[in-house]
């Protein structure tokens, strides 16, 4: 028999075993923190035809400042010894437009990015030796220095995004079919729920509407208003056509018009016409499936995948299909350090602009010249990256995101940057979350888990597990459209 | 002073009035201290309020902190606002009389008869909730006032303290007219006593504030005063109500004036409960919330659960646990350094003065570690004062003693689950850090030796002393009151041991027997029976007391004809006046939960016979297994080339059964049973084939493995383990189930478990069966079920302590009051009220029981029948 032990061996000859971290946090830096900056564009001022045009973000290798004002490269253990945090400066490209007089191109310093050890910027990146800089030459590396104590984040197992998820629910001591849909748009997190009621009534739930509406009203506030295009849309499945007629039957709106105004009070009662439509325009726009797209133009497509929902919630309740399997591995997705990074990065960054918008509209109204190394004070962004790293305490109020590593041995220490944990709750039982999914087969490992109350919350990634990441939507929209797919009109 | 006696204790709203008499001080002042440290009048810190720094003397009372009590004060509130704890009451009242004329919304008729019905509940001592909430329930529905006829309108609540009729907000003064105008007489239809509460002091007027003593100030380490959450809050009170004041008086307009007293409302509501919902909590500067009134009452460590419930004691000691075969079971080893600075009050008399004063003089273990003067001073016994103090020493001094060996102590492992979780021991003082317990007293306190701690107790007086020897003594305790039986016994390698011993008839010479017997205090030595060598069974009745027995042992295998003392596996155990004569000693006779014979010495000799038989059968048995040897291996799980075939040809045609099954199953041609869908039936069918296929292996695994091997021994003699334990060890693992079904979760949507398999694979393999032993291993799909299936055991544990400590509470919070009097009853402690005319309504004692039943019938006619032959 073929001796796989040299496939693990030559498996392990590189730092495999803290791949994921690494890779993770490398993508952080080198794509995403330019999709942050990019999201956000430009910073605008109350100021007519004044903004500033954000740019190239660059990073540097990490980097101390003593007392003295020098600065010299900092090395992990040099920020172990001495209390530091091991970050390097975040250079960001920014230009000034003062009342539509574009101002000299600048580099400015925004704060100090906590950098991984062993990662693309790390000073010990590529050097075979790191005893020479005072390493352990079998330290993975994969974890961060913050205030000299060695932090590594903990992986995040959570269920799947912008995934309609069918579930079967009890209210009033009767089933009711549901499907929901977690989605995220950069950060935000808005849960649209489609179910049938008692009468096989479709409601809509979603963030900021105070009450579930009906879902033909939904539908006509997105733009699909004929009877006969909403019940195309669901299915033609002579069944689910029969009940959605009733759907229809019963809608308390007819037209777009009304349907938005139905909204309208429902979000903003006792107001304006006017406010309430705007206001009901940007909660569909904003709030209801947010990652189909916040535009206008996106209603129509938000309208095909709401019709979808509609679907599946006849068909799980006539029998055409199951449950889904929340506990599927399909069905998880894991948030790792950079995700995690990404998200503390987001919120500190939107923080700095709005510090930089005062800062810059004060300099203004005294008459100052607006330059950006004056207007950023670079420990807003800082503070809000160390304080998340040094409690573990993440936006979004999660605690014990990281976590101060194990380094009882050498074991210990790989065991914990391979960690994944559940945010599900430890006090309630969970059965089925806590059970060795088969899905779990070769991605977890099935036998290390912790007794007690953690037990099958927290797990560990199986010895070859990899993490794949995912693929701009773009590339898979041109592929298909590539492939003679045609687009839904409207998008 | 004569002690008083409560006869009652009743719970009133306070009155302002009540609150303005009982208050020393009006506060107003925001500031509490002034620049040159000093409290400030009428501030929070007003020294008429009580003192809590030392050297002060309180204003009111003279007493110096420590002596005096504290004392109220109150803020007179600028204006009326809702009390938060009762503001859901307050909606119910404003639905539940007139909006014109205050009356309860009934005809007077209705009222008085629901009136009487509470008064007749009351009387009874019952509860009266219900009617008082059907009584709400009614008025709400009236849409006129039978009284002066004025229509009805709803007063909606809005969580936590805003009331709206239709769109118009109700204001705190609104609420408190309103309810002023309620007549008494028409309160207690509403459960409310008109003397002891007037709703409208519902609407705080006045707000007391608690002394200073309730809200101590801390003195840092940087010498900042830092105060209390609760002077916090009254602080931004009183800011408000005086700013609300200047603001009234001012005539400011009534947006301002209504925005203020919203704050106003805000600051009283998180000020009495900071966990409201509906607003956000107040928080200190840091951004953590503060701690207010409700909140030091609340939850685990609120006042009543953390401090009156349960508390902190000394005299105590915990540490790690570790065996000690040579301890009695009623011992326990006390480490050194323990045992010094735990003490025992040696209350000082013109008898035992010389003894007490020999304490004080020692230098080493047992000695006076404090003396207590009658003045209740306490001195440490050092060397310099030690002279000293043995000189004065008087009848009247309490002299705080080392623990030493025969002291009683009680010993506690959590969770106290049931009464044996704490029992007495005597002290035995050993080196090294750990408590020593004999094994034989693991199962009553469920402890086991993988780090476990315990704690220890030292009872202070002699009172209590007393109750611990007579009441909670080990062998107090060797019958349990859980079922009937005895609890301690012998364990593990006691049982292993007497098995061997008294198995079949094995010989002994003088000095094996004398070897066996050694630690064992033996009288009288019988005859041997055979050419000078004594049986293992006359060597274990040396031990037993005069009993006379006949039971099955463990190892009886049931079969069809009994053969009693004739039972060729030696498992029909006799034992005539103290004497075994036939069968082998194992778990049913002698071991914790099940041991007849220790069962029976308790009965007929009382508890301390039967402690010295589990002490002397506990070390014969020691002796006898080291006598023997006792060794297990992996080898011993072996089983030869033809067991291995016969298993794996039983295990194919399981699997082929397995195969028809499901073959009938998808040609329909499968019987459903009845009250089961056809999928139910094919499970249970397929796990029946399954589950039958195991124990045949296993059978075969267990011939193969004969009586000798020691795995064997242990199982069948009740030891550790079982034989379905080795059957999984040599001959097949069997179905791995998660709730009590094959394993079925996985690539749901191609409907099967694993990518191994096809979609749709019902199979044995499929779906978790093991049909490798844990000898031979497991292939990579089985291992995987097996973790499954281990799994959800694991949860299962996890989760079922956490449930169990739930419970344990919810029981002793329901029963906690319930005791059973001389008479039998089982009565409510303060109320008398009888549960139970006779308790168990058997009346029997479970401890005393015969596992369970009052009577043993059948024990009764021997013991007649006995009578009469002897």
């Amino acid at each position: 028999m073929l001796d796989r032990r040299v496939l693990a061996r030559a498996y392990f000859t590189h730092d495999r075993l803290v791949r994921h971290q690494l890779d993770s946090f490398n993508r952080f830096i080198e794509e995403r923190l330019q999709k942050v900056i990019d999201e956000q564009g430009i910073i605008e001022l109350d100021i007519e035809n004044t903004y500033v045009i954000l740019g190239e973000v660059k990073l540097d290798r990490p980097k101390v400042k003593e007392a003295d004002g020098t600065e010299h490269l900092l090395y992990p253990i040099e920020a172990r010894l001495r209390n530091l945090t091991y970050a390097s400066p975040i250079w960001l490209k920014c230009q000034v437009v003062d009342e539509g007089a574009p101002q000299q191109e600048e580099w400015v310093k925004i704060g100090m990015l906590p950098v991984m050890v062993k990662s693309k910027i790390c000073n010990l990146y590529g050097v075979k030796d790191t005893s020479k800089f005072g390493e352990d030459p079998l330290d993975p590396g994969g974890y961060f220095i913050i205030n000299g104590s060695e932090r590594a984040l903990v992986t995040l197992e959570d269920l799947a995004p912008n995934k309609i998820i069918l579930e079967r629910e009890e209210k009033y001591g009767e089933p009711v079919e549901v499907a929901k849909c977690f989605s995220q748009r950069s950060g935000y997190r808005a849960l649209v729920v489609v179910e049938r009621n008692r009468n096989n009534i479709l409601e809509v739930t979603f963030p900021q509407i105070p009450k579930p509406i009906q879902f033909v009203v939904m539908m006509r506030a997105l733009g699909v208003e004929s009877d006969q295009e909403i019940v195309e849309m669901v299915s033609e499945d002579p069944e689910i056509m029969k009940f959605m007629l009733e759907n229809v039957e019963v809608a308390e709106v007819e037209t777009q018009e009304e349907a938005i105004d139905y909204i309208g009070r429902r979000v903003a009662p006792g107001q304006s016409k006017e406010y309430r439509i705007e206001r009901a325009t940007q909660v569909i726009d904003h709030y209801f499936l947010p990652h189909i797209g916040t535009e206008k133009e996106a209603r129509r497509a938000k309208a095909f995948f709401l019709a979808r929902m509609a679907e599946a919630v006849f068909e799980l309740y006539l029998g055409y299909r199951m449950e889904d399997d929340k506990d599927h591995y399909a069905n998880k997705r894991l948030k790792l350090a950079g995700d995690l990074m990404e998200e503390i990065f987001r919120v500190a960054f939107l923080r700095l602009i709005k510090d930089v918008k005062y800062q810059l509209e004060r300099a203004k109204v005294r008459g100052r010249q607006l330059r950006m190394s004056t207007a950023v004070r670079s420990d807003v962004l800082t503070d809000r990256l160390m304080h998340p790293m040094a409690t573990g305490n993440w936006v979004g109020g999660r605690t014990g995101v990281s976590q101060l590593i194990d380094r009882h041995n050498y074991m210990s220490l790989l065991s914990h940057l391979r960690r994944v944990v559940s945010p599900l709750s430890r006090s309630q039982p969970h059965f089925e979350a806590r059970d060795l999914h088969p899905t779990q087969w070769g991605r977890i490992c099935p036998n290390e888990t912790p007794e007690g109350p953690n037990c099958g919350l927290v797990k560990n990634f199986a010895q070859y597990a990899e993490v794949s990441v995912g693929v701009d939507e773009n590339e898979i929209i041109n592929v298909l459209y590539s492939l003679g797919v045609e687009p839904i009109k409207g998008r | 002073m004569t002690p008083k006696r409560i006869s009652g204790i009743k719970f009133e709203v306070l009155s302002p009035q009540e609150i303005r008499r009982m208050s020393v001080a009006k506060i107003f002042t925001p500031e509490t201290y002034s620049d040159d440290g000093y409290p400030i009048e009428s501030g929070l810190m007003d020294p008429r309020l009580g003192v809590v720094d030392p050297g002060l003397r309180c204003r009111t009372c003279g007493g110096k902190a420590g002596e005096c009590p504290g004392h109220f004060g109150h803020i007179e509130l600028a204006a009326p606002v809702i009390h938060v704890g009762y503001a859901k009451l307050i909606a119910r009242l404003l639905n539940g009389t007139c909006r014109e004329c205050g009356r309860i919304l009934l005809k007077d008729e209705r009222r008085d008869k629901y009136i009487s019905q509470i008064e007749k509940l009351k009387e009874l001592g019952q509860n009266y909730d219900e009617i008082v909430k059907e009584v709400f329930r009614v008025t709400k529905a009236v849409k006129k006032c039978p009284h002066c006829g004025a229509d009805q309108i709803e007063v909606k609540f809005e969580k936590p303290t805003f009331y709206y009729e239709g769109d118009h907000k109700l204001t705190p003064k609104d609420v408190r007219e309103r309810l002023e105008k309620i007549p008494d007489e028409d309160l207690p239809a509403f459960g409310i006593d008109p003397k002891a509460c007037r709703p409208e002091w519902f609407v705080l007027t006045v707000l007391p504030v608690p002394p200073v003593t309730v809200r101590p100030s801390i003195i840092l380490e940087t010498g900042q005063r830092s105060e209390d959450d609760l002077t916090h809050k009254l602080v931004d009170i009183i800011r408000i109500n005086q700013r609300f004041l200047e603001n009234k008086e001012a005539g400011a307009p009534q947006l301002i004036l209504e925005d203020l007293w919203e704050l106003l409302q805000y600051h009283v509501t998180t000020y009495l409960d900071n966990e409201v919902s509906g607003i956000p909590p107040a928080r200190h500067r840091s951004g953590r919330p503060l701690k207010t009134l409700a909140q030091r009452l609340k939850g685990k460590e609120g006042r009543f659960r953390g401090s009156l419930s349960g508390k902190r004691v000394n005299f105590s000691a915990r540490t790690v646990i570790s065996p000690d075969p040579n301890l009695s079971i009623n011992e326990v080893g006390v480490p050194k350094v323990i045992a010094e600075e735990l003490t025992v009050p040696i209350y000082v008399t013109p008898n035992n003065i010389e003894e007490a004063r020999e304490y004080i003089l020692r230098t080493e273990h047992p000695k006076a570690n404090y003396v207590i003067r009658p003045d209740g001073r306490r001195i440490r016994v050092i060397d310099a004062n030690r002279e000293e103090l043995a000189e004065k020493l008087e009848p009247g001094w309490i002299v705080e003693r080392q623990l030493k060996d025969g002291d009683i102590v009680l010993f506690n492992r959590q969770p106290s689950l049931h009464r044996m979780s704490i029992m007495a021991h005597y002290v035995r003082v050993l080196p090294y850090k750990t408590f020593r317990l004999n094994p034989a007293v693991c199962p009553p306190y469920n402890a086991d030796f993988d780090g476990d701690e315990m704690n220890l107790h030292v009872p202070q007086s002699i009172e209590a002393q007393a109750e611990a020897k007579i009441l909670m003594a080990v062998q107090e305790h060797i019958l349990s009151p859980r079922f009937g039986g005895p609890i301690i016994g012998g364990i593990h390698d006691h049982i292993s041991g007497l098995y061997l011993l008294t198995r079949g008839e094995k010989l002994f010479s003088k000095e094996e027997v004398m070897e066996l017997i050694r630690p064992i205090n033996v009288e009288k030595i019988p005859e041997p029976k055979y050419d000078g060598k004594w049986t293992g069974k006359q060597i274990f009745s040396m031990i037993l007391p005069d009993i006379t027995l006949e039971f099955k042992a463990e190892i009886c295998q049931g079969c069809e004809k009994c053969e009693g003392e004739n039972c060729p596996h030696d498992a029909y155990v006799v034992i005539r006046n103290g004497e075994l004569i036939k069968g082998t000693i194992d778990e049913k006779a002698v071991g914790a939960f099940k041991g007849i014979i220790i069962d029976e010495i308790v009965r007929k000799y009382g508890t301390e016979e039967a402690k010295k038989f589990i002490d002397n059968m506990t070390q014969l048995a020691i002796r006898a297994i080291m006598f023997f040897g006792f060794t297990v291996g992996i080898d011993d799980e072996d089983i030869p080339k033809e067991a291995r075939e016969q298993i794996e040809e039983i295990m194919n045609e399981a699997e082929k059964k397995v195969e028809e099954l499901i073959e009938a199953y998808k040609a329909g041609n499968l019987e459903p049973m009845p009250g089961r869908s056809l999928e139910e039936t094919l499970e249970m069918k397929i796990m029946q084939v399954l589950g039958k296929a195991r124990d045949q292996a296993g059978k075969i695994a267990s011939q193969y493995l004969g009586m000798d091997n020691a795995a064997v021994i242990m199982a069948v003699s009740g030891a550790r383990g079982s034989m379905l334990n080795l059957t999984q060890m040599a001959a097949c693992i069997g179905q791995q189930s998660v709730r009590g079904e094959r394993i079925r979760r996985g690539y749901a949507y191609s409907n099967r478990t694993l990518p191994h398999f096809k979609p749709g694979d019902l199979g044995a393999r499929a779906r978790g069966f093991v049909r490798s032993s844990y000898k031979r291993g497991l292939t990579p799909v089985e291992f995987f079920f097996h973790a499954v299936g281990g799994r959800e055991g694991l949860v299962d544990t996890a989760v079922r302590t956490s449930q169990s400590g739930y419970l344990q509470r919810r029981l002793i919070n329901a029963l906690q009051d319930l005791k059973v009097e001389y008479d039998g009853t089982v009565r409510e402690q303060t109320s008398g009220i009888i549960v139970q005319f006779k308790y168990g309504e058997d009346g029997v004692d479970p401890m005393k029981s015969f596992r369970g039943r009052g009577v043993d019938v059948k024990r009764i006619i021997k013991e007649v029948l006995a009578e009469k032959e002897g």
